[in-house]
């Protein structure tokens, strides 16, 4: 059984659809991609699958369990935790403080929770083993504006990872970054990928056909292809396009 | 196989008037014809002849002057606004076109006999060649006929790639001009055709 399958998923605004007959399944520790062109509906299908929006029709499934409809905090309790394509952190707060907030120890204490998670050793330790994995243990003093994009990104996985997932999306996780900061990123991805079931929406081909066991295709608000890289990339028409050559 | 095409042209004809008082035809398209089975048909023409209208008149968000548009046996223009999709659904690039001039309650109109949309219409779909996109829209467009729908695919072509995916993919061409539209079973029948060379220039094969 997938750790987390949408069926049939069929979505409206007013009048239109925005999203036909969506099927997909994540298989637990793998690592899968969507793919698709501008406006092809890539992030509502993450919303509809996180919570935010609730289809008109179709199942989103978590372990075989019907999470359909379900809020988004509640599908977080689940384990299932998302980054965003506009980045959500605490500006005014330390690196070290956007990752103590969000772990779970520090969620239970209530009021003033950040003068208590200084003081809880376990949760420090906790707070600085996410921030080794993503690269900023360096930077846990420096107020999270003053990151670079790059840095913020990290930042954001590791606010993620704090939640503890079972499943962790990411949502153009490369919007922004540079080459560099790609590969940073792809480094980064590659290290959580086997510890993690993850989903990335990419809309960066050559990024995600690096990086996933298993790669959907969205366009028109549908699946309009799906296969592991190897097979996708055997397309001729994707041969003969300009990523195909740079391979 | 049944008898009922799934998508049925009956007499249809469009004219826009160049005004209330000057009644002369600005514009007429007239077209006749069925589509018995699932199909991907190629449709070329000149801007403005009346490619998109034809699409319009299909999807049901066009009203034609005389003719009906039948699709599996339903009438277009009787059913239900938002339920006209799931018979016939019309995409310029990415995006569902539709706009509906409501003239009468969804609720005393007929409900759409399916649910998802048999007949698909791809207005300029972005084919480019930068971002390898192009493959898999191709194969959709074969998954959607194998599903037993019918797939038009409108495209003013401006490369010779473009006319090699229409070639490889079409398995019958409608070339809008002058007012109709003319079928042509293979793409060397459409190609060798005075009209169709002028209208594609250098691209012509």
């Amino acid at each position: 059984m997938p750790l987390f399958e949408a069926k049939d998923l069929h979505l409206r605004f007013g009048d239109r659809v925005v999203l036909e007959n969506i099927s997909l399944a994540f298989e637990a520790g793998q690592l899968s991609g969507i793919m698709g062109p501008n406006g092809a509906g890539k992030t509502t299908c993450f919303n509809v699958l996180t919570g935010r929006y609730k289809p008109n029709r179709g199942q989103v499934l978590w372990q075989g369990d019907d999470i359909t409809g379900k809020s988004p905090q509640d599908i977080a309790r689940l384990g299932i935790a998302r980054s965003f394509q506009l980045m959500n952190l605490f500006d005014e707060f330390t690196v070290f403080e956007n990752i103590a907030i969000a772990l779970p120890g520090t969620r239970r204490r209530g009021h003033d929770m950040i003068a208590r998670a200084y003081a809880d050793t376990a949760l420090v330790d906790e707070a600085y083993s996410i921030l080794e994995k993503v690269g900023l243990a360096g930077r846990a003093d420096d107020e999270a504006k003053s990151l670079s994009y790059g840095a913020r990104r990290a930042l954001e996985i590791g606010v993620a990872l704090a939640c503890r997932p079972k499943l962790l999306f990411l949502d153009e996780p490369t919007a922004g970054l540079g080459s560099d900061g790609r590969a940073r990123l792809a480094d980064l991805i590659l290290q959580l990928k086997g510890e993690l079931t993850i989903v990335i929406i990419e809309h960066d081909m050559e990024f995600l056909f690096s990086l996933a066991d298993e790669i959907s295709v969205i366009h028109w608000g549908q699946v309009i292809a799906c296969g592991a890289p190897a097979a996708l990339k055997a397309n001729p028409w994707v041969e003969a396009s300009n990523l195909g050559r740079l391979n | 196989m049944s008898d009922t095409p799934l998508l049925a042209l009956e007499g249809v004809n469009k004219v826009y008037r160049r005004g209330l008082l000057d009644r002369e035809p600005a514009f007429q398209l007239r077209v006749d014809r069925a589509f018995m089975q699932s199909e991907i048909v190629g449709v070329m023409g000149p801007n403005g002849a009346g490619k998109t209208t034809l699409f319009e008149m299909i999807a049901g968000s066009n009203v034609p002057s005389e003719g009906r548009v039948m699709v599996a046996g339903q009438d277009m223009q009787r059913i239900r606004y938002l339920q006209r999709d799931r018979l016939a659904i019309h995409y310029h690039q990415s995006y569902q076109v539709r706009q509906f001039r409501k003239t009468r309650p969804s609720f005393t109109m007929e409900q759409a006999a399916s649910a998802y949309p048999l007949v698909h219409l791809f207005d300029e779909p972005q084919f480019n060649t930068q971002d390898g996109y192009i493959g898999f829209m191709l194969d959709f467009f074969r998954k959607l006929r194998s599903e037993k729908r019918l797939v038009f695919i409108c495209l003013h072509p401006t490369a010779t790639f473009q006319l090699s995916i229409l070639k490889e993919i079409c398995e019958r061409f409608l070339f809008v001009s002058g007012g109709t539209v003319t079928n042509y079973a293979h793409f060397d029948d459409l190609t060798s055709q005075s009209d169709v060379r002028q209208y594609l220039g250098v691209l012509a094969p």
